[in-house]
């Protein structure tokens, strides 16, 4: 099985021909000039409401201001970065559990795998901010906001990191016992370190909805970039335009994973092509 | 030495099977196998796709269960699971139709991963010695390579190099040349004849009746999941005693 890897957008797609590139051109062409359009209403809009008025931009040129984006930033990259650890933890067990040989610890991981996705983000923050602070267990605002997304996202990273596990030829388990290896060194050894190279680029893209789901830091008092972006607004009465750079540093973060994911897919795929 | 008569007149058989029975679902895949590998046997097991003869080989080190019966690796009754039953399999070496390397380990150390993860031996001493079965099988210089840069026949004889690095009691060759182009089928079945030639004990299930005639034993005719047919090469190619052996036989030489 060598030679080119076939993707599925090489199987999916066909190259166009002529009449088909003329009606593509057509159509980047119709929407390039729809974009400009509807940015330039846009922009429009934001000056005849007022919202170009120096007032609410003039405190982007203070470092101070920046300096506490960063901060924001910051606190958002840890608390992303933690919970992403803590749900990698978290899904690498239930998946054990899952793909495991006891029937009582694959019927637990799967109530555990569906209540974790089921459950809105939002809500198990409320849990944490409101429910467990009534049992006497005081939590510091960082992990107020990263125990909860990280339980949020665990269900999923287990169940992509299964998905990668039973892509595993079965072939490939079957040598590794055939020259004695156990189950466990089987499991560890060959099984795992394939899967997780087929799931290492949806892994990277899991990141991004870890990303945006620590923006709920603000409700618990989480000094990330949004609840910095809150402070700031209160402070120059200026919405718009603090958001607006808040999105686009959300938008490079997101858009950066999204690059790394596709660059890791390319990668991993070229290096290791189908087990044979 | 205390030599009891028993295992002086008889020696204990690498691989033996008792009373084996095996069923996928409501087909009855194995049917009361009773079946003794001898020290330094090439057993060649042929007949139809569907006759078990496959499920019979996997069974030796247990890949398949079993529903009832015994198999012994060397006077050891394996048993389901667990340590013992990875021990004994680390005895017998398998080579599969679809090579089956680790595709996320190069050449190399698809080789020393047994000796160092099972037999406990330094990476250095399984490094040399991984290098020298590479270059038995004649595929030393790709040693660096990742499986899928290999050609098929290439990544056989790497396949069978693996198994040799556990210093096996026996190879079980599962159809190892029938995922194989016509001119890769050569070099692995060389490797293969030079192996039995040194006294390797083996199990080869396949079809290629050349190899068969020229390097088995012994023949195993499988029909319908029972062993029909047991016999010296010449007798079984020249003079099939049961009736299904010559149907087979002239169903293959006529295409």
């Amino acid at each position: 099985m060598s030679g080119k890897v076939m993707t599925a957008k090489d199987a999916l797609y066909e190259p166009p021909g002529p009449r088909t590139k003329k009606k593509i051109l057509i159509g980047t062409v119709l929407s390039l000039l729809s974009f400009a359009f509807l940015l330039a209403l846009m922009i429009r809009r934001f000056y005849l409401t007022g919202q170009l008025d120096p007032k609410y931009w003039f405190f982007f040129g203070r470092l101070s201001t920046w300096r506490f984006i960063a901060k924001g930033l910051i606190g958002t990259v840890e608390a992303a970065f933690a919970a992403g650890a803590m749900a990698f933890a978290a899904g690498f067990a239930m998946m054990l559990g899952r793909i495991g040989k006891s029937r009582f610890l694959r019927f637990a991981a799967t109530v555990l795998v569906d209540f974790t996705r089921g459950v809105p983000t939002l809500l198990f923050i409320y849990f944490f901010f409101l429910v467990v602070p009534q049992f006497g267990w005081k939590l510091s605002a960082f992990w107020k906001i990263t125990l909860p997304v990280a339980i949020s996202a665990s269900g999923l990273v287990a169940e992509q990191l299964r998905s990668g596990v039973n892509a595993v030829p079965k072939g490939q388990r079957e040598a590794a016992l055939s020259i004695g290896m156990t189950d466990r060194q089987t499991f560890y050894r060959v099984i795992f370190p394939q899967a997780i190279r087929y799931v290492i680029p949806s892994l990277i893209a899991e990141m991004v909805i870890v990303f945006k789901d620590t923006t709920f830091a603000y409700v618990v008092n989480f000094p990330d970039l949004m609840q910095n972006a809150k402070v700031l607004i209160s402070n120059y009465d200026a919405l718009l335009s603090i958001y607006l750079v808040v999105a686009v540093i959300y938008i490079l973060i997101n858009y950066s994973l999204n690059r790394l994911s596709t660059k890791a897919e390319k990668l991993l795929s070229g290096k290791q092509k189908q087990g044979s | 030495m205390e030599k009891d008569q028993n295992s002086s007149v008889k020696p204990v058989p690498v691989i033996e099977l008792r009373h084996v029975d095996k069923h996928f679902g409501q087909l009855h895949v194995l049917k009361d196998i009773n079946l003794q590998v001898k020290k330094g046997e090439v057993v060649v097991v042929i007949g139809p796709s569907g006759s078990g003869k496959s499920t019979l080989c996997r069974t030796m080190n247990r890949l398949e269960p079993i529903d009832s019966g015994e198999i012994l690796i060397d006077g050891e009754v394996i048993p389901e699971e667990g340590r013992e039953l990875a021990r004994l399999r680390a005895k017998v070496g398998m080579v599969f139709q679809s090579f089956n390397l680790f595709a996320h380990k190069t050449i190399l150390d698809n080789v020393t991963m047994g000796p160092v993860e099972v037999l406990r031996k330094s990476k250095k001493e399984a490094r040399q010695e991984a290098m020298e079965l590479l270059k038995r099988v004649g595929v030393d210089s790709q040693a660096s390579k990742v499986p899928a840069q290999l050609s098929g026949g290439q990544q056989q004889r790497v396949a069978i190099a693996r198994s040799l690095a556990m210093h096996p009691k026996a190879i079980l060759f599962d159809e190892p040349t029938s995922a194989l182009d016509p001119e890769m089928i050569g070099e692995v079945l060389e490797v293969m004849t030079r192996l039995a030639s040194e006294g390797m004990t083996m199990v080869v299930v396949t079809h290629e009746m050349n190899f068969a005639r020229r390097v088995a034993h012994r023949v195993l005719f499988m029909d319908g999941g029972s062993i029909l047919e047991e016999n010296t090469p010449e007798e079984f190619f020249t003079n099939p005693r049961t009736q299904r052996a010559r149907d087979f036989l002239n169903s293959i030489q006529n295409h």
